[in-house]
């Protein structure tokens, strides 16, 4: 585990290294050893040019911190959502939850792009209304009497899920000049971030992640099945909610800074199942992390890999996501598929 | 350490999966070391009897106390540290350790922010010791065999430290060594440690040989409940599960036993009626084959207690019988001759003959002087079952002589018996037919006459 968190702060610094601009490694240790209360009196920054600290400050780091939020939140989500559902499928698409942020964005995009709530961009706040909502109705449409079973909430959520997609579709039939801007939000990436959208989210995910972790043994006795984890003591219908409420704010607080990116949630926790085993409480953290390095590293290619073609050409992040991250999965589940049962 | 008594209360529990009540007016107290058999047939409500006392299925009506309190109005929590389940079937979602499994069964002992301590784990390897699944600690669940999974899910279960157990079939999946050291085990408990174990069977004789009582469930009602002596008889074991059954006390294990006995497979009757020479249980397994196929049945001579006496008077058929150990009379042999005169096949089966017993082979030639047709069985060939110095060998070649039909077996027997009962309807049909080609051109008019004229008088 410490290991892990070492290697996301070595792929952070690698990062700030990548991009058009040269910057060397010894200036960004010097421009962020600068901001490190203490250790700044050591730090001699008069060799750094202040366009390069401007480039690193104000344009990797949020971007990059932004890679590791996102990745940490859509992974972590992912293995909530797929220890409730015992459903190795399940990540934010199937409550519909990706749909209603979708929906949020592209709706706020046709009408107000520009529009700031809260010093906040509109489509951030109705992506994360938006997810939310979704869940909300799913939930709620699923209920019998007071339970909600698993397999009526898959079905649900599957059901909403194409709707919303949908409305988006239907919005962007509609959208004319917007259409530009809704394809490229729900692709997903981010070259816009900044730290305001950072500290925006911030908050959502890490208080999400934190409580969603009090469940990790909650989830391992739901695999055990809902009876059986009733048997052991579980709260099973107010553990599920709970998880599902969680897992939601953490997709929504993500998604509606980088637009929808696939595969990181449902991937990330087979991956790191197949490495670490199914005990949610090593899991769930350890997903979080593994996301958060493989989305700075997809957006660390998002960035490269077209500029030997045009300078400033970037690749969405999701479609890097999808095309390095799915061979890369298959490789390892041929690998390990004898031990890995569903 | 002073146990504090453990006890559990249905009361009038009912309980309805939607407008259909699947359990009505239930109610049962057991206490400390009780060791109760919940049995019935499938859709009786066994199971959602299990369901409802482990908080899966909250009655309609009715309440479940632990201890005085309405186990619905307890946390989850402290439920879990009293009652533990071993379900039917457990579809475990990911590929954990066994151990991790059973380690889970400590969850109700540990609160949300707590690892499992060192205690935690010893008592994980007592159980997994005691259920002999220690050398499957780090084996993943999912690949382990049905039996094996089955053992580990009963540690997780021991884990909770439970004083109430509650097993749904809980050895089905296991072989017969591994049936009998689980429920061994789980008797200990309750001999020795109080346990209440309520477990649904439908393997009644595993259910006679390890409850202290039992409830015999019908439509969701209680049929029967008290001792295994009151509930297990026959007459309930065919009032439930529609099915004729011997129980018996087994004279190894001193338990109930019970022997069902198969639905008979036409009811439809047959002509012919057989008599059966047998004896020592040669003619036990053909005297049910023979109800079956629907013929009817008569035997003797018979001694009383001879096993085939015993079947023969648990099937309901007529035996002429003599006293026990002892030869046949003459006066039992005139009987035996009225009797077989009445049938309308005779069958001798290989039983061996001794001085007490020769004059069945006698009885059997008076068969064939009566012109009656005679099978002899002959599974084992005479000079090893003939105790008489050859005067029953000679007598069943003098059988052979007078046109009594040898069979190999019982399969033989019965495709013979199936011909000759087929030639009997033949031959019957055949009368009939001529009878009707005899009324033919006088009775039946021509096409013509019924268009024409209509009816004729």
């Amino acid at each position: 585990m410490i290991l892990l968190i070492f290697a996301l702060f070595v792929t952070v610094i690698v990062s700030l290294n990548v991009g058009y601009a040269q910057i060397s490694f010894t200036d960004i240790l010097t421009i962020l050893g600068k901001r490190i209360p203490f250790l700044n009196g050591l730090v001699d920054s008069s060799i750094v040019k202040p366009a390069a600290e401007s480039i690193i400050l104000q344009i990797r780091l949020p971007r990059i911190l932004a890679g590791v939020l996102v990745g940490a939140a859509l992974a972590a989500s992912g293995v909530l959502y797929q220890g409730v559902f015992k459903n190795p499928m399940a990540d934010s698409y199937v409550l519909g939850v990706s749909a209603g942020a979708a929906v949020g964005a592209s709706f706020s995009i046709l009408f107000g792009v520009s529009s700031i709530v809260f010093g906040l961009r509109l489509v951030q706040v109705a992506a994360f209304l938006g997810a939310l909502f979704a869940m909300f109705l799913v939930y709620n449409i699923s209920r019998v009497g007071s339970r909600v079973p698993v397999a009526t909430l898959l079905l649900c959520g599957i059901a909403v899920n194409f709707f919303l997609f949908a409305v988006v579709g239907l919005m962007e039939v509609i959208a004319g000049d917007e259409l530009h801007a809704i394809v490229f939000w729900l692709v997903g990436g981010f070259s816009n971030v900044l730290w305001r959208d950072i500290w925006a989210v911030l908050p959502f995910i890490l208080f999400g992640i934190v409580a969603a972790y009090f469940y990790a043994r909650d989830l391992n006795l739901l695999a055990m099945g809902e009876d059986t984890a009733q048997h052991l003591g579980v709260n099973v219908e107010r553990a599920k909610q709970r998880i599902l409420v969680l897992a939601s704010l953490i997709t929504g607080a993500a998604v509606s800074i980088s637009g929808l990116i696939g595969f990181v949630g449902l991937m990330i926790p087979h991956v790191t199942r197949l490495v670490i085993g199914p005990d949610h409480r090593i899991l769930f953290p350890t997903s979080a992390i593994i996301g958060a390095i493989f989305l700075v590293v997809c957006d660390d290619l998002a960035r490269v890999v077209a500029t030997p073609f045009a300078s400033t050409l970037e690749l969405p992040v999701g479609i890097i996501t999808m095309l390095f991250g799915a061979p890369f999965f298959i490789l390892l589940f041929k690998k390990k598929k004898q031990s890995y049962a569903l | 350490m002073v146990a504090s008594l453990v006890l559990l209360n249905v009361d009038g529990v009912e309980c309805r999966y939607g407008s259909v009540k699947v359990l009505e007016d239930v109610s049962l107290a057991v206490k400390e070391g009780d060791f109760v058999g919940i049995l019935g047939p499938n859709g009786s409500g066994k199971t959602t009897l299990l369901k409802s006392i482990s908080r899966i299925l909250k009655p309609h009506k009715g309440v479940i106390l632990l201890n005085k309190a309405d186990i619905y109005s307890l946390k989850g929590m402290e439920v879990a540290k009293q009652l533990a389940v071993v379900p039917q079937d457990s579809a475990i979602g990911f590929s954990f350790a066994a151990l991790d499994v059973v380690l889970m069964g400590r969850n109700p002992h540990m609160t949300r922010f707590q690892m499992e301590s060192a205690k935690d784990m010893a008592i994980a390897r007592k159980v997994m010791n005691l259920t002999n699944t220690w050398n499957l600690a780090e084996r993943p669940i999912n690949e382990l065999s049905g039996g094996e999974k089955q053992r580990v899910i009963i540690a997780r279960a021991l884990a909770q430290e439970p004083k109430i157990l509650l097993l749904d079939e809980p050895v089905t999946h296991l072989d017969i060594i591994n049936q009998l050291e689980i429920m061994d085990l789980v008797q200990g408990l309750c001999v020795k440690e109080g346990l209440i174990v309520l477990a649904v069977f439908h393997d009644l004789n595993l259910a006679a040989r390890y409850c202290t009582s039992a409830i015999l469930l019908k439509n969701g009602r209680i049929f029967s409940a008290g001792s295994l002596d009151d509930v297990l008889t026959s007459e309930n074991i065919k009032d439930v599960f529609r099915v004729d059954a011997i129980v018996q006390k087994h004279f190894v294990t001193n338990s109930l036993y019970v022997i069902p006995l198969s639905p008979p497979k036409s009811p439809s009757s047959k002509k012919c009626s057989i008599h059966l020479i047998c004896g020592a249980g040669t003619g036990t397994a053909l005297m049910k084959v023979l109800l079956d196929e629907g013929y009817s049945v008569t035997a003797g001579v018979l001694n009383v207690l001879d096993t085939d006496f015993e079947t023969a008077q648990f099937l309901k058929i007529p035996v002429t019988t003599e006293a026990p150990f002892s030869p046949i009379t003459e006066k039992t042999h005139k009987a035996n001759l009225t009797m077989i005169s009445k049938a309308s096949t005779v069958v001798l089966t290989s039983v061996p003959f001794g001085y007490g017993n020769l004059q069945n082979l006698e009885a059997t030639r008076g068969a064939l002087e009566r012109g009656i047709p005679t099978f002899v069985i002959e599974e084992v060939p005479i000079e090893r079952r003939d105790f008489t110095q050859g005067k029953a060998k000679a007598l069943l070649t003098e059988l052979k002589s007078k046109g009594a039909v040898f069979v190999k077996n019982q399969n033989e027997l019965l495709s013979l018996l199936n011909v000759s009962e087929e030639k009997l309807k033949l031959a019957k049909e055949e009368e009939t037919a001529k009878i009707l080609d005899h009324l033919k051109p006088e009775e039946i008019p021509k096409e013509s006459n019924i268009t024409d004229k209509g009816e004729k008088t």
